[in-house]
Formats: C-alpha cells, structure tokens, sequence
C-alpha cells in the first residue's frame, strides 16, 4: 500500500515535471531576443565593443546549437536532455554549462533563502502561537506585535534601510557579498564566522518582513482552537499547560502552516532575484534574472525545472510529514 | 501521548517505518536533480577556482579592488573563448597587444611590437618588429610564430571578433624571422594597424601563445584557466561566484624591457557586485566611500557627485569638479531605421532633432558642461582637429546641426504630410510617430525621460522602453527610436561614417549588422565613404571627403546625435594615486581599468 503510494506520487511528480518543462520550453521562444546578440550587447554597453562580424557569429553559434533545426526537433532533443539532466550550453555564458551555472550559484541560494524560510516559520508560528496563548507571558505577546506591524515592508525597502543604517552608517557588518573582498573561503571556522557576517543583513531583510505572517496567521488558529472542545476537555482533565499547548494547541494549528510553508518555499526564488541583487550575492536568483535578461533559455530551463522539480518534491515530502503532525490522516 | 492510544502499537510503528521510507523517496527525489547536476558531463569551464595553496596575506595597501558585475563564465582566460570571454573583468591584466594607443595623447605606446610601419604607400603591406625581450607567463619567448598563429586563427576562425576585418583585409601573414612579420593586404588597410591591431577603450586583439592551443579541437570552447600561458602582469590564482584574485608576477617582461616599473599593486581583486553592470549603484557608491573599494564601474552623474561630497579622498576624471568624467568612444544618437516610415522621410528626422534642447541638457544633467553633442564621434585630439577646420565650421555654420527650433521642427513635420491631432501629437494616416526610446535603464536612466519630454512637447508620441526586448528591437528595426553609442571613430571621421555604408544596411527583416541600426542606404554617401578608404587620414583627399560624408550625415540626419559619453569613474586616493585624470595623463590612456588598456592603468598605480 505504501509502496503504491510512493509511486502514484512520483508519478504526480513526474507530470508535474514534464508539464512544467514543456511550458518553460515554449515562453522563452514566444521572445525573439537573441542570447548571444545580448551577450555581445552587455559587451557594447560597458565598453562600446560589438564585433566587426557579430551576426556571422550568432549563426554559427545558432548551428552550433541547433537553434536554426525544427522547433519540434528541438522539443524532442530538450526532453531527452531533461532525462539526462543536462541542459547542454549556456547561451549567453558560453562554454559554461548550464549545470555549472547552478552548482555555482546553488550554494549561495540555499544558504540564505532556505535557511530565512526556514527560521521565519519557526519563529512566526512560535511567536503566533504563544501570542494566541491566554497563559503566555505578556512580554513574548509584546515580541510578536512589531513583527506584524513589518509585515507590510517589501524584503527590497527593508535591505535598503539596513544597508543603509547597520552597513553605511554605523558600519556594524557588510554592505555586500558573500564574504570578505580578497578571502577566499577555505572552510575554516573563520570564513565561516565572515559568511555568517556577510548574510546578516539580506538574512533580516527576509525574516523581519516575513516572519509576521506567519504569526498573523497562527495567531488567527490559534485563537479559533482555543475554544475547541478538545482543548476544554484537556484542561479538565488536569493536563498541565505545557502538555496542552504543545500537543493539543500548536499541534493542531500546524497543519495548514505546514502546507504552507511547502508553498512559501515554492515563493524563494522571488525573493531570491531581489535580495540577491540588492546585496551583490550570486545565487540562484541572480542567475535566472540575468538569464531571463538575456533569453538564455538553456539555463532558465535548467534553473526552472529545477526548482520545479525541488519543490515538487517537497510537496510529496510534506504529504508523508502530514500523517506524523495529524494522527487522522494516519488512520485514513 | 493521547493520540498514540488511539492506535494499535504495530500500526503505529508501521506508519512510522512507511514515513520514514516515504520521506528518503521524496528526499532522494529531492536531492536527484542537485547530485545528477553536479555529476553532468561538462564543458571546460570550472564552478570555482581555488589557489592549491592558501593566498599570501597581504596589506590592504598592496591590494587593488575594483568593483565590476562579473558576467563571464568562470576560468575563462581564453581570447578566442567566444561569447564567454570579455577583457573587461580583468582578463586584462593577462593579455596584451602589439602596441596600445594613447587616446588623450594621440600616440602609439609600443607594446609586445617594438615597431609597427607601413611598408608601402598605399598600406598593403605592413612590418611588424616583435620586441625581443617579451615573454610568456611560462618563460617561452613571444615569437613571430604566436602572432602568425593570432592572425591566421582570426583569419580562419569565423566566431572571433575580428575575423571580417582579417577576411576583409588580409592576404598572407608570413614570419620574416622569430621576430619580424610581414602582412600583405588584399586592399590598402590605412586603418588596420590602429583599429586591429592596436589595443585601447575595448578594441584591439591581444596575441595568445601558439603553444596553449596545442591539442584544443575546439579553440573558441577552450576555457584556459589558471594554466594558460599569458603575457601580461597579473597571474589568475582564484576566481569564484564572488571575486576573482590575481596576483602580480614580478618576472613581468615588461620590466626587464623598460617598459614599466615593478607595479606597487601586487593583487587585483576583481569583486563581482553582481547582476548587471549598472545595477544596484547606491550600494555600490556606498562601499567606495566606505573605501571597501578604489574604484568601480563608471557611474550617472547623480551618483558621482554624492559619492564626491561623502569622502574627500574620492576624485574623478576631472577632480571633484562637473562633468565628472571623461570621453569614452561611445557618443550616444537616438538612432532609427531608416528604411521605415515615417523615419525614412529625412525631414522628420530633422523635425526631431529640432525637437532636442542640447543647452537645457548640459544643464540639468551636466552642470552646464558641454556634453551635448552634434557629431556621431568623440572629440580625441584628432577629431577635434577635424572638427575645428574651416570647412567643418563652415559647414556647421551652414547646416545648424545642434538648433533647437520648435517652429522649425512644425514646419517639416507640416512638410511631410503630418498634422497635429487633438492630442496635440502629429500624425498621418491615423498614425502618430512612434518615439518610445528603446534604452537600457541602467546607464540611461537620467537622459532618455529628458528626451521623451522634448519629444512630447514637439508633437512626437514619445515613451520609454528599457525592457529586455529594447536591444532587440534595435537590431530588428522595429518602430521607435534607440538610445544607442557609436563605437567606432577615435582618430578620424571614417569608422563612424562607414556606420551608415550602404553594404551594412540591412534589408527589413534580417537583423542590423554589428550595431548599424540606421540601415541607410545611398550610393552618393557610400561613393563618399568609399573614396576616403584607403586613405590616410592626414590626406588632403581624405579630409575633403570626410566633410561630404559629414554634410550628408547632417543634411539627412542619419541620426540624432544627442551626447558624447562620458566616464564618470571614481577613483579613490585612500590607497592608491596616480589614476589617469584630466591633470595627470600619465600614459594617455583612458581611466577605465575595464578596458583593453587597463593594464596600464592598474600597473602605473602608486601606493598613496
């Protein structure tokens, strides 16, 4: 049973994948902005440069690539390519793969964006939670307020302010980067402690503007299942406060936060092209902006289909988290 | 707990191994796409290049960072390595040219070539004489074989930048000995020994070493790497998704030569601000005054003034002083496709170029300095000279290129069949005139919504587009104006005018050749430009002819030209000096570390 399970999963995510591989391939088509005619454009632009025989360049690079052979041929190639995960060239990078390009700026992504998503859920559903809580302390309600009342800022505006005031002004931690100009990281503690630095600042930038969601809306269930009868039964039956919050309360108010948080996740590679612009990182967002800039469609297909198929997946993980948090599901 | 009373301890138990099982599925799914990626056959570029051995710790006084969004894949050094590879993020530092030329002194500075020359008088054959002294990064001498080998790659390889003008021009290369080559020309070539092989701004070949391509089946997807052998000072030794390092090689030839001193810069870091060039600014402007960085890219004016009166120790081209900067080679027109109506009526191009107020530009965007311009050149000392005969001021005199006349602009739009409809705006045929500026926001931001105003207030349906699309469109001739460079004169009028031959004029439908967006076609302009060809620029005939081509260009407004570029670049004094300012020409060079000439740029810095 748990094995049809799996597999009518996969196989959701299977579809899942093609369907969204199929649609990224046909949007960047529908534009005519040629890759390598923008590439050589950057060029122009920053120095004035443009080759004496640009457009013999861009046909044969256009052959090199079978970009001038049949679109459905091309759709065929493109699909047995995703089998092999390999997305070939970039266009406007050229002879960097597509594959480089992510593994180069995957690193950088994951470490900020997951881990803010990630911290911005634990404490807006805890703080949510206990300011929902009759028996929290009134201070840890107090916590909770100036966070909804940021909730509003754009994570750009508030980048914007603390660069200004922590990094300019008071010169507390960096204006940008992912670590100090001329270390290069060798996995010490130490450049460690300056990659810690370096994402302080586009770190608050995400969780200051998000965590009050999800306390706005923890505290709203929070409140609905405070009345429950489940819970009124609980306390009379002598449970401690403790045991009721955790089991009974945050317990039961988790679910939807859960599906939630797969979905925000879903979300991070908007956040990822501002907040990674804004603080010079390179990372994933960057890197699909650029490409979208370009036209670059080998590497928006690479990228796409990967977080396509990351989230994807995250999904058929979150449906086996589902039965641990809720005991009906299990039954059922 | 409560919940697990409800159900039976096996179950419970199985459900728990079925999650377990479950999650490594979804996981492992999860986790396929990022190892399958990593483990992708893959071309011969790296993800990150790291020193096999810890980085020396040197002073931040030793150390020059410059800020500059890196867009090219990472460890590629290779020249030929086409469309990845850019001299601009510090390649180079690397490479170096024949000779490199001192734009602002008007003069050749002998490089790897100790000598250059015409040998016949109608520039069909040309010597060149290596210097003796240079050197491979890998102790091998630079020979007439390497440059052989860089002219006939270029010659053969149709994916290098130069290759038309080699095909063009170019007969046969031949090695006289280690270090003479002899090139004959197809057709005279007065031109090629400066516009080929002479590096500056971002033109120029540099000669790579016949012997790093040994065994590379496919030159242009060669990356090169730490590895390449390279003739300039600076050694690549790191190179990530946020800076790229070098360090100085103090067995330099150049130095032993005579050339240069041992540079006082021992490192270059190349800090990647990210994104695009020109994003992101206000961040940037804020770690030069916190002096993180020397110098970065060039900046709007908005943006340079304030960076100014924030740190003291901050100076420009032209110290703290209005227009900030100095010519780049790139004057901007608002360019059109002249084969399509209505931009194909010469009297409404000129309507529009009426519509434009040069004064009130020099003012509020410049300070009152003259950026304005009225030529599709920049003044270099020999333009300027061009421009300052009698037949060229006769001719402006005559043609009042630079007028600004609303009545006048009336006039011709009224000429050429248009009428004002209730919106004030012209049209025909039930069509206004499309004048949405095609531009790029990121370096034309303060001029383009200027110009829309003129526009607008003349009658022309005016807007911007600084959408991904703009440079396309461009290149496709599509409706609209661009807001677009010239990159091509720095010595004399024939690479801007050659701009708008007849044989790069496109028909509708294929894209613009090589940024020749206005698609003029006229024999009579061609004959012009034809005839000046194979001229000298110092002949009598050649002058005679450019100023032809020069009242035809204004006659039919080719274009509109709108200003001279400027690089308005800050340079900071907190660790470094000697930057090439108005004051201190040093080499002649341009003050751009981006450019071709950057070398010398960087390897002239003193400590402060």
């Amino acid at each position: 049973m748990i094995l049809r399970l799996i597999l009518r999963r996969l196989l959701f995510l299977l579809v899942v994948v093609w369907s969204a591989s199929s649609i990224v391939f046909i949007i960047p088509r529908l534009s005519k902005t040629n890759a390598i005619r923008e590439r050589f454009a950057e060029l122009s632009r920053t120095g004035g440069f443009s080759p004496a025989d640009l457009e013999k360049i861009i046909a044969s690079y256009t052959t090199q690539f079978g970009l001038d052979e049949p679109l459905w041929q091309q759709y065929q190639k493109y699909l047995g390519h995703i089998l092999k995960l390999d997305f070939g060239y970039s266009l406007n990078r050229y002879p960097m793969t597509v594959t480089q390009v992510i593994v180069t700026a995957i690193p950088s992504t994951l470490g900020l964006l997951f881990v803010t998503t990630v911290l911005s859920f634990l404490i807006g559903n805890l703080l949510g939670a206990l300011s929902a809580w009759p028996k929290a302390p009134r201070w840890v309600r107090a916590i909770a307020t100036p966070f909804v009342l940021l909730t509003g800022v754009p994570p750009v505006i508030m980048g914007v302010l603390l660069l200004f005031f922590l990094g300019f002004k008071l010169q507390w931690l960096p204006l940008g980067g992912a670590h100090t100009i001329g270390i290069v990281p060798d996995g010490s503690f130490s450049s460690y402690l300056d990659l810690f630095l370096h994402l302080v600042l586009p770190s608050l930038a995400l969780i200051l503007g998000s965590v009050g969601g999800w306390v706005l809306s923890m505290r709203g269930m929070g409140i609905t299942i405070q009345g429950e009868d489940y819970v009124n039964f609980a306390e009379h039956k002598g449970l401690t406060a403790k045991v009721i919050f955790r089991d009974y309360y945050l317990r039961n108010t988790l679910l939807p936060q859960t599906t939630a948080f797969a979905l925000a996740l879903g979300t991070v590679v908007t956040s990822a092209v501002v907040v990674e612009g804004l603080f010079g990182l390179p990372g994933i967002g960057q890197a699909l902006n650029s490409a979208i800039r370009s036209n670059d469609f080998p590497v928006i297909y690479g990228i796409v289909l990967f977080i396509t198929t990351a989230v994807a997946a995250l999904m058929v993980a979150m449906e086996f988290i589902y039965p641990l948090l809720d005991p009906r599901i299990r039954n059922q | 707990m409560v919940d697990k009373l409800n159900i039976p301890p096996a179950v419970y138990m199985m459900h728990r191994r079925q999650f377990m099982m479950g999650t490594v599925g979804a996981l492992a799914a999860f986790g396929g796409p990022l190892s399958a990626f990593a483990v992708t056959p893959a071309a011969d570029a790296a993800t990150a290049i790291t020193p096999a051995t810890p980085l020396a710790v040197l002073p931040r006084t030793s150390q020059l960072v410059l800020g500059w969004s890196i867009t090219s894949p990472i460890g590629v050094t290779n020249p030929w390595a086409v469309p990845g590879y850019t001299h601009q993020e510090g390649n180079a530092l690397m490479w170096e040219p024949l000779m490199y030329f001192g734009i602002f002194k008007d003069s050749y500075i002998p490089w790897l070539a100790s000598s250059m020359e015409y040998t016949a008088k109608d520039f069909t054959a040309l010597q060149i004489k290596l210097n003796p002294a240079a050197k491979w990064s890998d102790g091998k001498p630079v020979t007439s074989k390497d440059v052989v080998f860089t002219f006939e790659g270029q010659m053969k390889n149709d994916k290098l930048p130069y290759h038309a003008a080699f095909v063009q021009f170019v007969d046969t290369v031949t090695a006289a000995d280690d270090h003479t080559v002899n090139v004959k020309f197809k057709i005279p070539a007065p031109r090629f020994k400066f516009e080929v092989l002479c590096e500056k701004f971002d033109t120029g070949i540099p000669i790579v070493p016949a012997h790093a391509f040994d065994g590379q089946a496919d030159v242009n997807a060669f990356a090169g790497g730490v590895a390449m052998p390279h003739s300039g000072p600076y050694d690549l030794v790191a190179w990530d998704a946020n800076q790229k390092i070098y360090n100085l090689r103090a067995d330099w030839w150049a130095i032993g030569a005579g050339l240069m001193k041992l540079p006082d810069v021992k490192r270059v870091i190349i800090s990647n601000l990210g994104g695009q060039v020109g994003q992101n600014m206000d961040t940037i402007a804020q770690r030069i005054v916190n002096n993180e960085m020397d110098s970065a890219l060039d900046m709007r004016s908005s943006v340079i003034g304030n960076i100014l009166a924030k740190n003291p120790k901050i100076t420009t081209h032209t110290g703290n002083k209005s227009p900030y900067g100095y010519l780049d080679w790139w004057p901007n027109s608002l360019w059109m496709n002249t084969q399509v109506a209505p931009y194909s009526d010469a009297k409404v191009r000129r309507a529009m170029s009426l519509a434009i107020n040069r004064d009130v530009i020099n003012d509020t965007l410049y300070e009152g300095a003259k950026i304005a311009t009225i030529y599709p050149f920049p003044l270099y000392p020999g333009l300027q000279k061009f421009v300052d005969s009698p037949e060229m001021k006769a001719l402006e005199a005559k043609l009042k290129p630079g007028l600004f006349d609303l009545a006048a602009s009336a006039k011709l739009m009224t000429e050429a069949g248009f009428a004002k409809n209730g919106k004030g705006m012209w049209e025909k045929d039930g069509k206004t005139v499309n004048c949405t500026i095609n531009g790029f926001e990121g370096i034309h931001s303060d001029i383009v919504p200027v110009l829309v105003e003129f526009l607008l207030a003349a009658g022309f349906d005016a807007a911007v587009n600084f959408g991904t699309n703009a440079y396309q469109n461009m290149a496709d001739g599509a409706p609209g104006l661009y807001m677009f460079g010239h990159g091509a004169s720095l010595k004399d009028p024939y690479a801007a005018m050659e701009l708008y031959h007849g044989r790069f004029s496109n028909s509708i439908g294929t894209p613009a050749g090589n940024n020749r967006f206005s698609r003029y076609k006229n024999p009579a302009f061609d004959a012009v430009v034809d005839a000046m060809a194979p001229l000298s620029s110092d002949d009598p005939k050649f002058h005679e002819n450019a100023v032809k081509a020069m009242e035809i260009y204004w006659t039919e407004q080719l274009d509109v030209p709108i200003i001279q570029w400027l690089h308005r670049i800050a340079y900071n004094q907190t660790n470094w000096t000697n930057w090439p300012t108005a004051s201190n020409a040093a080499m002649g060079t341009n003050g751009a570390f981006w450019a071709q000439s950057g070398l010398l740029v960087v390897s002239a810095l003193k400590k402060a």
